[in-house]
């Protein structure tokens, strides 16, 4: 359990928030006794601006003011603290001094809270930071409402009110404040300090306020981890690195940003030293200098994109919410006005509007396709090339959604290798209505199509590679667009071998296509099917037997596998047995895909996400997860 | 056996020199690690050899070069204290012009025992290890350098700007009074010393390995601020580095 929890975990005696009023004088009266205990940090005015410091008289404490100048990371995660002391001549390490001063953070504003709650997550996290948490442990946080300024976006963020993570919390009610207990130490405090209010009259509780921000974020923040995968290339980052100074204040003064650098301090009599911790910046020029001196991120462009990232996206990964909690610290202190609203506004607007829309619903609502070709494979399973309004992006083993109005829609595998056009191939095998309905359909008629979606083979990490393709029955659609996109660079792959099996040849998909590459010498292409009268005279047998007298370089081998689910289960020990490693298998879990937004959740598997980060998977992705390998 | 160190000086104010001395309670603690064998503010005495020369100010008479280059030789290293050693810092302010405009219009008739040549730093001459820069120097950082030194270590400098300790200090922004701060582009080290004391940053440290010198420019301009105002600021200690300014 993190000290945060086990500190504010509402207890017996919390069942419930206590709520006391708390006239202004009061508080001075509550803040004088604390002073006698506890080290008080609190706002107060210094130099004109509004500092957090130790209090020396409670009259200096401001308990209404714009975000100070730097958070209370200030006194959680000091940029200089002493993580041991050691002696020198004798190599001993002395003991780290883990006691931290009993503390009162009197003040805090619910984006401060907010900002200590991702502290938490990241520094309890894994191996947890005794320091930090000696500080957490030894420090009760009080927060008090705020009033935004035109630097503030807390609102956009939901970080303008806060339901937990504070011991006391003081509400603005006219001239008075309304107290909230939201800890066992709260109230504790709150009785040794200020007993009159403890015993005092329970107030009914205070619905939690809404703010109002001038400075917004004009899209759902919900669509940020979408918008932030497709800002990798932008062309902002380098307006940014261009109009950057690299000063580094924008992470110092964040409340959240903890990034730091661990340095051996010596006294100066050379015999003993403290090894501290200091505060590092992404945006220093040697943040990213690693051994040899190469820098790997080595523009501002790129150390502004990682801000960025680190602020809304990659925490958003893991946690579900993002590093900023909108208190405006980075651009009111920022000497080039880079401000986070902004830029997430431009990129938003500049967005292809496929990609996030502000009309609701409208991501369900496909696009229409023209069909171009349609061609019969067998009898059940016909090609149809469709032509879109625009061009499509997709890698191998991505698929659409194809629909008819009145009957639905479903997903197909893009069967044609990704080449930029707005030309796709699927195939549809005739089972119910809609794939009945599809084939019905006749050149030039039009369909429904949403997509691509879904993550498919990673072709740029196969290059120089050998290939093992393994399909079986249907699982040659998403094979075939993998294997045209390799035949397009023929001469980046080494090896290529298909072995592709069915029940007849009647059933194989692309027969044609199938010769085509057994006579090209492109490939090694084999084929088995069950049929034994079959008039191909292939080896009627199953796919498995193909890898009998196959040879393989295991060190320079990706496999591919796609089949019907027991095909996994037989094929990849065979794969294993060969020496492949788990991380250049890859299984293709098609058959999970439904609404392609990896909304509806139908396609998770555990906690994987199908229709998001499949329908390609390497084995080693999924192998853990019990729910994967089909049974 | 203590390391042997001594101070020299050329055309300076003696300040950074002033500021060792001032370190007064430290200084003690550092006699148990070296000797100081010339320090021409405290004694007399001359030795033949010594492990590490700090040298303050910058070459300009005749016979400057000289005796440097007499240190120098009988030192295994050479660290040049404070600015004017560094870069050549206020002295080279003069530079605009020639040493014989510049005596005339500073002392009038011509004066040969003031014969001075334009002021350069100790490593036009020189090879110089490491430096301690500012004007005058950091105590603090003259004593960490120190102590690089006799541990065998490559000294450090910060590679970030002013701004950092000014931002970590909370000290008010001196472009929100309209004052042209060099705190941007200047390597920190200082801890923000002059915008601590109510004024901006002069630059006196030297420009960071990497300035960024054309969002500096935008910033200077939207404070309303013209060429010749930002180069003044850029002349008082960065004179060589002016080109960049433009």
């Amino acid at each position: 359990m993190t000290p945060a929890s086990s500190l504010q975990n509402p207890s017996a005696l919390l069942s419930d928030s206590h709520w006391r009023a708390m006239p202004q004088a009061d508080v001075l009266r509550f803040v004088r006794s604390l002073l006698l205990a506890y080290d008080v940090v609190g706002a107060q005015n210094k130099r004109g601006r509004i500092v957090l410091d130790s209090l020396q008289d409670a009259a200096d404490l401001l308990l209404d003011f714009p975000p100070a100048v730097h958070s209370p990371k200030k006194f959680l995660f000091p940029n200089w603290d002493q993580l041991f002391r050691f002696k020198l001549d004798e190599n001993i390490l002395l003991q780290p001094e883990t006691a931290a001063p009993p503390r009162i953070i009197f003040g805090m504003h619910p984006c401060d809270l907010h900002a200590v709650k991702i502290l938490d997550d990241c520094l309890f996290d894994g191996e947890s930071d005794s320091s930090y948490r000696a500080k957490r442990e030894a420090t009760l946080l009080v927060g008090v409402d705020c009033t935004p300024d035109e630097y503030c976006f807390c609102t956009s963020l939901g970080t303008d009110r806060i339901a937990e993570g504070f011991d006391l919390f003081l509400h603005r009610r006219d001239d008075s404040y309304l107290l909230q207990s939201g800890s066992e130490r709260g109230l504790q405090l709150l009785q040794n300090h200020a007993p009159e209010i403890f015993d005092g009259v329970a107030e009914s509780p205070l619905p939690l306020q809404v703010k109002q921000c001038s400075n917004k974020v004009q899209f759902p923040i919900e669509s940020l981890p979408s918008l932030m995968e497709e800002a990798y290339e932008d062309d902002i980052w380098q307006e940014l690195g261009q109009d950057c100074l690299g000063c580094g204040s924008c992470t110092l003064l964040c409340p959240s940003c903890y990034c730091f650098n661990v340095q051996d301090k010596l006294e100066i009599n050379l015999q003993e030293g403290q090894r501290i911790r200091t505060w590092d910046s992404c945006q220093f020029d040697q943040f990213a200098q690693i051994a040899d001196g190469e820098n790997f991120r080595s523009s501002q462009a790129d150390r502004q994109r990682h801000r960025f990232y680190r602020k809304y996206k990659y925490l958003w990964d893991k946690y579900q919410r993002t590093a900023c909690v909108g208190c405006g610290r980075c651009s009111r202190e920022c000497l080039s006005q880079i401000e986070p609203v902004e830029v997430l506004n431009r990129l938003f607007a500049t967005a292809p509007p496929a990609l996030i829309s502000d009309q609701p619903g409208s991501e369900y609502q496909p696009q229409m396709a023209q069909v171009l070709e349609v061609r019969s494979l067998s009898e059940q399973d016909r090609l149809f090339k469709l032509q879109l309004p625009q061009p499509l992006d997709f890698t191998p083993g991505c698929f659409v959604e194809l629909s008819v109005f009145g009957l639905g829609e479903a997903p197909f595998s893009i069967t044609s290798p990704p080449d930029g056009g707005n030309l796709i191939e699927v195939v549809i095998r005739k089972a119910g209505a809609l794939t009945q309905a599809l084939h019905r359909t006749r050149e030039g008629d039009s369909i429904g199509i949403r997509g691509p979606f879904g993550t498919g083979y990673p072709l740029a990490q196969m290059l120089g590679k050998d290939l093992l393709l393994v399909a079986g029955g249907r699982g040659l659609l998403a094979i075939r667009s993998l294997l045209l996109a390799a035949l397009k660079q023929r001469q980046e792959f080494g090896r290529i071998t298909l072995l592709c099996g069915g029940r007849d040849i009647e059933s194989l998909m692309f027969p044609q296509d199938l010769l085509d590459w057994h006579q090209s010498g492109l490939l090694d292409c084999r084929i088995a099917v069950k049929d034994q009268q079959n008039h191909w005279g292939v080896p009627a047998v199953d796919v498995s037997y193909l890898f009998k007298d196959l040879e393989i370089n295991p060190q320079r081998t990706v496999a591919a596998v796609s089949g019907p689910p027991g095909m996994y289960r037989q094929i990849n020990p065979l794969l294993f047995r060969m020496g492949l490693d788990d991380e250049d298998i890859y299984l293709n879990l098609e058959r999970h895909m439904k609404c392609g937004l990896g909304k509806c959740g139908k396609c998770r598997i555990n906690n994987i996400c199908v229709c998001e980060s499949g329908p390609i998977f390497s084995y080693h992705s999924i192998k853990h997860l019990a729910e994967a390998i089909e049974r | 056996m203590k390391t042997k160190i001594g101070f020299f000086d050329f055309a300076g104010c003696e300040g950074c020199q002033l500021t060792v001395m001032n370190l007064e309670e430290e200084l003690l603690q550092v006699l148990q690690l070296v000797e100081i064998v010339e320090f021409r503010e405290l004694m007399s005495e001359r030795v033949a050899q010594l492990e590490i020369a700090f040298v303050e100010g910058s070459i300009c008479r005749p016979g400057d070069r000289q005796r440097l280059q007499q240190i120098r030789d009988r030192s295994q290293v050479l660290v040049a204290l404070g600015s004017c050693a560094d870069n050549g810092g206020v002295n080279a302010l003069g530079s605009d012009r020639t040493a014989e405009v510049l005596r005339q219009q500073v002392y009038g008739s011509d004066l040969p025992h003031l014969y001075t040549e334009t002021p350069q730093p100790l490593s036009a001459v020189v090879k110089v290890d490491f430096r301690v820069p500012g004007c005058p120097i950091d105590g603090r950082e003259f004593l960490a350098i120190l102590q690089a030194l006799l541990l065998k270590q490559q000294p450090e400098l910060p590679s970030f700007a002013v701004c950092v300790e000014c931002k970590l200090a909370e000290y008010p922004c001196s472009f929100d009074y309209g004052q042209v701060c060099l705190g941007p582009v200047t390597r920190a080290g200082c801890r923000a010393i002059c915008i601590d004391g109510g004024g901006h940053c002069r630059g006196c440290r030297g420009l960071i390995d990497n300035p960024r010198t054309s969002p500096y420019h935008r910033i200077l301009e939207q404070h309303g601020l013209c060429f010749d105002e930002i180069l003044d600021q850029y002349r008082t200690f960065n004179i060589g580095e002016q080109e960049s300014a433009k």
